[in-house]
């Protein structure tokens, strides 16, 4: 019962990916793998397996030439970035590299108020997301100048924003004490509650193990279920 | 055959003091044509050419904009009494395209040195080991930052960004934006590399010993002998033809 209902909802579905960077060797190969919205899979592998290149496929960040990805029935190809964004987070292992304004609260609005919402729903939206999130009392600091821990969280609130049905986090524990990873998994829980699927890259052992429902591994250039 | 990175650096640099002096289309052909057959034997993969067919539009934008705002000699083309393509902006736009060409074409002559090399041969000109060790750095780093541009470019559009539906200032306002990761990546880093540097004792005594030592050998003073005398006889046709 649970296999149909799972193969019918499918939310990010490979097809025999392989994928290799320039001039470098193969480092997925024949990938075949479905992604559910109605659960937390973690994805766990050694330094270096490509764990973060393939959440890049999943989220059409990198694409190849040797098979595909659907997101949703639709092959990921054909699916500009800006639409992908509405439908899945995807949270760097660097949030840095996702940061653009000089303060928290113009970060979390910038890409709706960019995009011509006007801006009383937008500001509303994001004091209710900087409260979800706690981000409380940074509202004004540069997200260059918090805490790595803080940095994620923003980058996080401005995924958000979008509603994304999925999301996609890369280490989202590196750089959290035991505090906050209790937070984060609260916040994934609420995420969980409001019907959002997820993936989590992660080494966190314990943190896997209270939060994933399923866990695969990438080793080898092969991706399994563990 | 290896050749030393000084040679390659005359050869550089003779045709790229072509490309910048000379103004004749036809004789910038010769260069553009000769540099070719150099890098080619150089052993230089064309990757980058087949990026570069992504710059065409750029390239005839180029052209058209030249020409727009240099007129001269015949008309070509106009539309509503607006001149849009004359034979003198045309050959002006195309001058600019095979400079452009050669200085990218011949730079590739490069790219088969180590950075470690360049640095020994800056060095052995008698450039400051700084001034040479940032150069190096500068190379090194290259790759790095396009990478971080790229991601960042990718991560703006993930926000549900929709360039492509964008006019064109407010894309030319995304990219304004893309500099902020890019750029606090950069200052990150030259910190913590002044950090390392300072530890790691850097500049700690007047002299550097180093273990390479580059030697020119004949071959390399003939290569370097021919590419000046190709500059000067480009020089003197281009003289002598007015
Ligand atoms: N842009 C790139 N160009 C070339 N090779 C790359 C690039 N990015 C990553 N690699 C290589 O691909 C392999 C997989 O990298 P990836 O970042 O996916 O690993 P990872 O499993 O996320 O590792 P980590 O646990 O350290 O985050 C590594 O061997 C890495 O060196
Ligand atoms: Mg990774």
């Amino acid at each position: 019962m649970k296999e149909a209902y799972r193969a019918n909802e499918a939310f990010i579905e490979i097809e025999d990916l392989a994928f290799s960077y320039k001039r470098s060797p193969v480092i997925l190969n024949n990938v075949n793998i479905s992604f559910y919205k109605s659960e937390i899979t973690a994805i766990i592998g050694p330094n270096g397996s490509g764990k973060t290149t393939l959440g890049k496929l999943m989220s059409g960040i990198l694409s190849s030439d040797q098979g595909s990805v659907f997101l949703e029935g639709t092959n990921i190809k054909g699916i500009t970035l800006g639409n992908i964004g509405k439908k899945v987070g995807y949270l760097f292992q660097q949030p840095e590299r996702q940061l653009f304004n000089p303060t928290v609260k113009e970060e979390i609005g910038f890409a709706h108020l960019f995009m011509g919402e006007p801006k009383d729903k937008v500001e509303k939206k994001v004091s209710k997301i900087i409260e979800e999130l706690s981000l409380q009392g940074l509202e004004n600091s540069s997200p260059y100048q918090i805490s790595r821990g803080e940095r994620q969280r923003v980058a996080l609130a401005a995924i958000l924003i979008n509603e994304p049905s999925f999301l996609i986090l890369d280490e989202p524990t590196t750089g959290l004490d035991m505090v906050r990873k209790e937070k984060l998994s609260e916040i994934l829980k609420r995420f969980q509650q409001q019907n959002i699927g997820m993936v989590i890259i992660s080494h966190d052992k314990s943190f896997i193990k209270s939060n994933a429902d399923r866990i695969v591994e990438v080793s080898g250039g092969e991706v399994n279920e563990v | 055959m290896k050749f030393d990175p000084r040679t390659k650096l005359i050869m550089v640099f003779s045709f790229s003091t072509l490309a910048v002096f000379v103004i004749d289309i036809y004789l910038l052909l010769v260069v553009l044509l000769i540099s070719i057959i150099v890098s080619n034997y150089f052993k230089e993969d064309w990757d980058f050419l087949k990026r570069a067919k992504k710059y065409i539009t750029l390239l005839m934008g180029i052209v058209l904009i030249q020409s727009i705002f240099s007129p001269a000699g015949e008309i070509l083309l106009s539309i509503n009494k607006i001149t849009i393509l004359t034979t003198g902006g045309l050959a002006k736009g195309i001058r600019v395209i095979l400079r452009m060409l050669i200085i990218i074409i011949s730079a590739t002559i490069m790219k088969g040195s180590s950075p470690r090399e360049i640095i020994q041969a800056l060095i052995q000109w008698k450039v400051p080991y700084e001034i040479a060790f940032m150069v190096s750095l500068s190379i090194r780093f290259i790759p790095i930052l396009g990478e971080e541009a790229k991601d960042a470019f990718t991560a703006i559009q993930l926000r549900g960004i929709e360039i492509d539906k964008l006019s064109l200032g407010k894309r030319f306002k995304i990219y304004s934006y893309m500099f902020m990761p890019v750029l606090s990546g950069v200052i990150h880093r030259a910190k913590e590399l002044s950090t390392s540097l300072e530890a790691r004792a850097f500049r700690a005594y007047p002299d550097r010993t180093s273990y390479i030592k580059l030697e020119l050998s004949k071959k390399d003073y003939l290569i370097m002998l021919a590419s000046l005398l190709f500059t000067v006889l480009i020089f003197g046709i281009y003289i002598i033809m007015g």
